[in-house]
């Protein structure tokens, strides 16, 4: 680290960050329950940042780049003196870079690889399969990492994290007939209850799609979410919070102006978390040394704080802002079962559900949803598809009590969107 | 003039060689694959410009794969010293041991794979480019995408950010093992026009795209970009809803090529069919689109940005014919699942870079021409959509399901354009249905390169895809 910190003080930069990032990981790839292959890795990325204000400090040149940890002295040398010369062609409004603040630090357990790896092994070989559902093949990663940041206003931040994810794929059969479902979790330490826990729910939602018919063309009609395809509309409330995206008036969000006038659902609660349990990302500061708070972003369906990266929370005169990195969606006034009512098309299998948050479409293939006509009857169905506009919906839209966690987010266990139109294919 | 291949990378000859030694005296084979690709990454917007070496596909390190008793292990390192071979025996030789105790502990069984053949082979191979990303003339880039940006700001009162991006990566791969020793260099390079409109609360977003295996010369036509992509935005911001249904269908180029990738790209991808998960085994001579369909996998099928000479397993680029008049002839193949499946690898193994694993993965897919122009397919139409514009698409190879989120559909009624536009549009169907129905196909077709391709939701990859206009029948939403 020493080597390019005196590289850069040399260089003729106004301003300077580092971050470098050492993993050491090890993976295992399955077949079934047979290993197709295992790999191990350690690996050291290095990104150098340099800012020159022009002549008349009215602007911030910014260039970067990744540098490989076998440079020669001479390279980075030639390395950082072309940064501060590209950083000289181009012309952003100035910023200042963090400084040193404080933050509680966070303690991470980091086990030894072997232990976690162990772990997440053991923990899909405790996975209960049947006849008719099984697991097609899985893949484990679990990685160490230690990032540090350096800025040359003084912030110098170390942390040391767990990072893991698992892919699984299950099959389900009936009658000769084979569908498969997909899964990507992305995970901290390993919880071996809860991927049980996930990948048995898989397996049962894989059967229910053994039992579909066509989805018929309701038209417009309520839609229940009861999986992560949920996080997307979440996210579309998180982006829109974002600086970047205020900044470049691609968001209306303002805070104390309500999302929507008339509001007839639940109103939506949105929190920053320092720390959730599991997630892959608690950390005490974000990528570029602002120290992260637990915050109220958004409060009864009134935005309360933006958040985002150091240049445009500064061209937004937010000094305490911060990217955020664990997140929570409050839940609303009604259990689960009271969202489960009337005539509604529940999906808990997209082939990719998508809300943009820009313009707050939405999109998804329907590959497993349950229709419940409302007269107490419920058919498993699949095929069509859903569309609408997160404004559409802004005014009614209902939260479960209850919560649910995907990797760096808790959001409500139900979440049901009444203005949606669905496309069958009957 | 020819892209120079990395002297970095002919430094570790020696060293990587005697690391080949020494591992065969525990290992029955054993491949290096070195890396050493450099870019460029100009950003313009009105909010944001920076300037940057790291492209999707910037890197540089070495992987290690090594095989016995039937398990193939890999090692991922970036910090190989040519004069120390020995310590790098040592540091991978003592991981895969401390895996294989894990492994042991937890009574792992292997999937048993046979040994890689060796075959000598020797190629050397620099792919010419008119600049490199390393000596661009990165000032009079900049002021190029400055303009563009600046003037798609001037071309409508709508008009919130236009976006002008630019990269370029220089590729240097190096494969070894005791008999094969590969050596490429090419250069491909990727620039993009965005432009986002907003009005009345409600944003919309035009995007235009050029890429091209070559230097950063290629960003010399982006500026012809700019006025489609905030005219496009701008339709949309005027765009009605579609009415979900069975439409008549006309698929502009990059529309085809979405459909390329999505329908009998990932279907037949050969590691798939090693678990089990695509449809497309059970179908191999049998018919799966119309006469009018015939289909090209490879990196010898076009020149774009993932035209190599050989992938990340040492296999020589291929030009397969996956779909010939309608029938399903083949798949494509890494080197490992060919040997699970008895068949030949077809060069289609690639890493998302050097620490990631190797799948089967497309490189261009592309659908062959016809003979109909785009006029008459629009006469032949008493009600659908001429499809323009992708955003994103995904596979189901399992069951042929497919999705496609286009960014607009123009009305066609009595057989010509009425000038009405729907957006965004969803296309979703079964995709032996969608290819079974394309009744004419131009004599026209593009090939477009400026996307990424996932594997699930990860090991993201550069591939390139096309076709002609097509005409057929889709399930728009």
């Amino acid at each position: 680290m020493e080597k390019y910190i005196e590289i850069l003080k040399a260089s003729g930069a106004d301003a300077w960050e580092i971050i470098d990032t050492k993993t050491t990981g090890w993976e295992f790839y399955f077949i079934g329950r047979k290993l197709d292959q295992n790999r191990a890795k350690n690996v050291e990325h290095v990104t150098l940042k340099v800012y020159k204000l022009s002549d008349d400090g009215q602007s911030l040149g910014i260039a970067s780049a990744e540098v490989a940890p076998t440079e020669s002295p001479e390279a980075l040398k030639k390395i950082a003196a072309d940064l501060v010369y590209q950083a000289s062609l181009v012309k952003n409004k100035p910023y200042r870079l963090n400084t040193p603040k404080k933050a509680e630090p966070i303690k991470a357990e980091l086990r030894p690889l072997a232990e976690e790896a162990k772990a997440f092994i053991e923990a899909m070989n405790s996975v209960h399969e049947t006849e008719t559902e099984d697991l097609n093949s899985y893949e484990i990663f679990t990685n160490q990492v230690e990032r540090r940041l350096i800025n040359s206003e003084g912030v110098d931040i170390t942390e040391h994290y767990p990072s893991s994810m698992v892919e699984v794929v299950v099959n389900a059969r009936k009658d000769g007939h084979e569908i498969e479902l997909y899964r990507l979790y992305h995970l901290g330490a390993c919880n071996p209850k809860t991927l049980k826990e996930d990948v048995e729910e898989t397996l049962q939602i894989g059967k229910d799609r053994l039992l579909t018919k066509p989805t018929p063309a309701l038209g417009k009609a309520p839609m229940v979410l009861s999986t992560d395809a949920a996080l997307e509309v979440y996210n579309y409330f998180l982006d829109n919070l974002n600086a970047a995206y205020v900044v470049r008036r691609m968001s209306s969000f303002e805070p104390g102006k309500p999302l929507a006038e008339d509001i007839k659902g639940d109103r939506i609660n949105l929190e920053a978390l320092r720390v959730l349990p599991d997630s892959p990302s608690n950390f005490a500061y974000d990528s570029e040394g602002a120290p992260i708070r637990d915050t109220v972003l958004i409060k009864d369906s009134v935005p309360q704080e933006y958040v985002g990266s150091r240049m445009f929370a500064q061209y937004l005169g937010l000094e305490d802002a911060f990217s955020v990195s664990n997140w929570k969606a409050g839940g609303g006034s009604k259990p689960a079962a009271e969202l489960r009512k009337g005539r509604f098309l529940e999906v808990v299998e997209f082939s990719d559900f998508q809300v943009d948050s820009m313009t707050g479409d939405i999109f998804g293939e329907i590959r497993l949803g349950y229709f419940h006509d409302g007269e107490g009857n419920v058919t498993p169905v699949s095929g069509g598809s859903v569309s609408g506009n997160m404004a559409d919906n802004l005014a009614e839209m209902y939260m479960s009590t209850e919560l649910r966690q995907y990797s760096n987010a808790m959001i409500p266990a139900v979440t049901r969107l009444e203005n949606i139109t669905i496309a069958g294919v009957e | 003039m020819k892209a120079p291949f990395s002297e970095y990378l002919n430094s570790l000859v020696p060293g990587l060689r005697r690391l080949i030694e020494l591992l065969e005296q525990d290992f029955d084979y054993v491949s290096v694959l070195s890396t050493d690709s450099k870019g460029l990454a100009v950003r313009i917007s009105q909010h944001s410009k920076s300037v940057g070496n790291k492209t999707m596909t910037t890197e540089r390190g070495t992987v290690v794969r090594v095989y016995k008793d039937g398990l193939y292990c890999e090692y991922a390192m970036d910090r190989f010293d040519p004069a120390a071979p020995e310590a790098a025996a040592e540091e991978i030789s003592k991981a895969l041991t401390a895996q294989l105790e894990v492994l042991k502990a937890t009574g792992t069984a292997v999937y048993e794979t046979g040994r890689l053949e060796d075959e000598p082979l020797e190629l050397f191979v620099e792919k010419e480019a008119e600049q490199l990303p390393e000596e661009a003339k990165l000032q009079e880039l900049v002021e190029r995408l400055t303009a563009i940006s600046d003037k798609g700001m001037t071309l409508s009162g709508h008009m919130l950010d236009c976006m002008a991006n630019a990269q370029s990566t220089h590729i240097c791969k190096l494969f070894l093992t005791r008999n094969r020793y590969l050596r490429q260099s090419y250069v491909y390079s990727e620039g993009s026009v965005a432009a986002v409109v907003g009005r009345d609360g409600q944003n919309k977003f035009g995007y235009k795209s050029v890429s091209g295996l070559c230097g950063p010369e290629l960003f010399d036509t982006l500026s012809n970009k700019v006025e489609k992509a905030v005219e496009d935005a701008l339709t949309m911001l005027d765009a009605d809803r579609i009415v979900p249904g069975e439409y008549e269908i006309i698929c502009s180029p990059e529309v085809s090529g979405l459909i390329a990738h999505e329908a009998f790209g990932h279907g037949v991808e050969m590691d798939m069919f090693v678990k089990g998960r695509a449809l497309g085994a059970d179908y191999i001579e049998k018919r799966v689109g119309s006469d009018l369909v015939t289909m090209h996998e490879g990196a010898l099928c076009a020149e774009n940005v993932t035209s190599y000479a050989f992938d990340d397993e040492g296999t020589l680029a291929g030009d397969t014919i996956e779909i010939q008049n309608g029938i399903l002839k083949t798949g494509i193949c890494d080197a490992l699942s060919a040997l699970r499946l008895g068949v030949k690898p077809t060069g289609n193994g690639k890493r998302e870079n050097f620490e990631h694993k190797v799948y089967t993965r497309m490189t261009n897919t592309i659908f062959d021409s016809g003979s109909d122009s785009l006029e008459d397919m629009i006469k032949s139409i008493k009600f659908g959509y001429l499809l323009e514009g992708m955003e994103s698409g995904m596979e189901d190879p399992k069951h042929w399901g497919i999705q496609c989120i286009l960014q607009m559909g123009r009305e066609i009624k009595d057989g010509k354009l009425t000038g009405k536009v729907v957006a965004p549009v969803i296309m979703t169907g079964y995709v032996p249905d969608l290819l079974g129905n394309i009744s004419m196909a131009s004599p026209d077709r593009l090939v477009f390169g400026s996307g990424g391709c996932g594997k699930g939701h990860k090991e993201w990859v550069k591939v390139s895809d096309g076709g002609p206009y097509l005409k057929t029948i889709g399930r728009l939403g």
